[in-house]
């Protein structure tokens, strides 16, 4: 009625050790089933692009890629150093500038800017304003420490230098300049 | 992965290169001021003196200047290319770690008619920016005082002058060429007095004593 108990665990042995024949197509199955499972983000783009970001992932490189990447990644590093010297216009005035004005009497011009290398000698930048009465013209301009040349552009065509500054020697380009030197603390 | 990187890496550096190399070549978009044939060569001299480790606003400020005061292409140049070989000369006298603004100073020294062995006299001097002293130099020197003067004052007053002391101690000089006295000697003057002025200034900053 009963077999022995070594002839059952036998014929169990027998049949764990048969081989299992495993259907090619599960794989592809299984992988198909998981891909269709709601992501907890959502199933919107976003949700599948945060889950992508949130997500492990594994990079491999040679020694080589590596030091492609970092190479790059030097370069990058150089070309924002070289910005900040690059070309362009002037840094803003930096918390050491003071603020200086400059005055001159006109009674009879229209319209007089103030150039100088503070503001790259362009007439556009800085127009003087008449202050109080007719003659009296003036502009404030910060200025950090350095030594400054400027002159005032009368009616877009006349070159007058300050006449209370100092000259600035120029046997270049003949028209007048003065000379502004702001010191660092105490001057 | 390790293919496609390296496939999409190499190109990416190439590509970056070349773009550094463009932005370090870019011309300054102020120099468009600058007439089309002068540029070019501004340009270059400004390349070279950044190449040089010189300051390169200067050298920009001073093409403004010609291109506003519509001087010609050929002045501009030899402004911008004197003003280079200023700056590096008072690199030179003043040292590698001088600050720009004590360049663009020694630069109009030197233009001035001080020698590189004043500068080099100032820097051992003064402990503070030499901008102020290198500038009153030049302003001394361009109001007809002696180079020899000039220097001479300005030497005696850096060590101890603040900025202050020494802008009105070029005003002082100022002010009595233009009421009629010899340069040389307005300069004597004003220095003995600023000199007089410093001395007190510092006995008053002398802690501990009555």
């Amino acid at each position: 009625m009963f077999e022995p108990v070594d002839d059952v665990i036998e014929r169990i042995a027998r049949h764990l050790r048969r081989p299992v024949r495993i259907d090619p197509a599960l794989d592809g199955r299984v992988m198909r089933e998981i891909t269709a499972l709601p992501t907890p983000g959502g199933a919107t783009a976003l949700g599948k692009a945060w889950g992508w970001l949130t997500r492990p992932h594994q990079l491999t490189l040679t020694p080589l890629g590596g030091l492609t990447v970092a190479a790059a990644l030097a370069v990058v590093v150089l070309l924002s150093r070289m910005d900040s010297s690059a070309p362009g216009p002037p840094a803003p005035p930096q918390a050491e500038s003071r603020a200086f004005q400059f005055v001159l009497v006109a009674p009879r011009a229209t319209h007089i800017s103030l150039v100088g290398d503070f503001n790259d000698w362009d007439a556009a930048r800085t127009p003087m304003r008449r202050a109080g009465s007719e003659a009296l013209w003036t502009a404030v301009v910060p200025l950090a420490p350095g030594r400054y040349h400027y002159a005032f552009l009368v009616d877009g065509s006349r070159w007058l230098a300050d006449p209370s500054a100092p000259v600035a020697r120029d046997e270049d380009y003949g028209e007048p300049s003065s000379v502004l030197t702001v010191g660092g603390g105490g001057s | 992965m390790t293919s496609a990187l390296t496939r999409t890496a190499l190109p990416l550096l190439a590509a970056m290169l070349v773009a550094g190399g463009a932005a370090a070549q870019q011309t300054d978009p102020r120099l468009e001021r600058v007439d089309a044939a002068t540029r070019p060569t501004v340009a270059a001299l400004v390349d070279s003196a950044r190449a040089a480790l010189l300051p390169t606003e200067p050298l920009i400020q001073r093409a403004l200047e010609g291109a506003t005061k519509r001087a010609s292409g050929d002045v501009i140049v030899a402004a911008v290319r004197r003003l280079a070989v200023d700056l590096g000369h008072a690199r030179d006298a003043l040292g590698s770690t001088t600050s720009p603004a004590e360049l663009t100073a020694g630069a109009a020294a030197l233009h001035a008619g001080a020698s590189p062995t004043i500068l080099a006299q100032l820097r051992q001097t003064r402990r503070e920016p030499l901008t102020m002293p290198l500038a009153v130099l030049a302003d001394l020197v361009a109001s007809g005082v002696p180079v020899d003067s000039a220097a001479a004052a300005v030497l005696a007053l850096a060590g101890r002058a603040r900025d202050a002391d020494l802008v009105e101690f070029r005003r002082a000089v100022e002010r009595d060429i233009a009421l009629g006295a010899p340069p040389a000697a307005a300069t004597a003057a004003a220095a003995t007095a600023a000199d007089l002025r410093v001395n007190a200034g510092a006995r008053q900053q002398r802690p501990g004593r009555p």
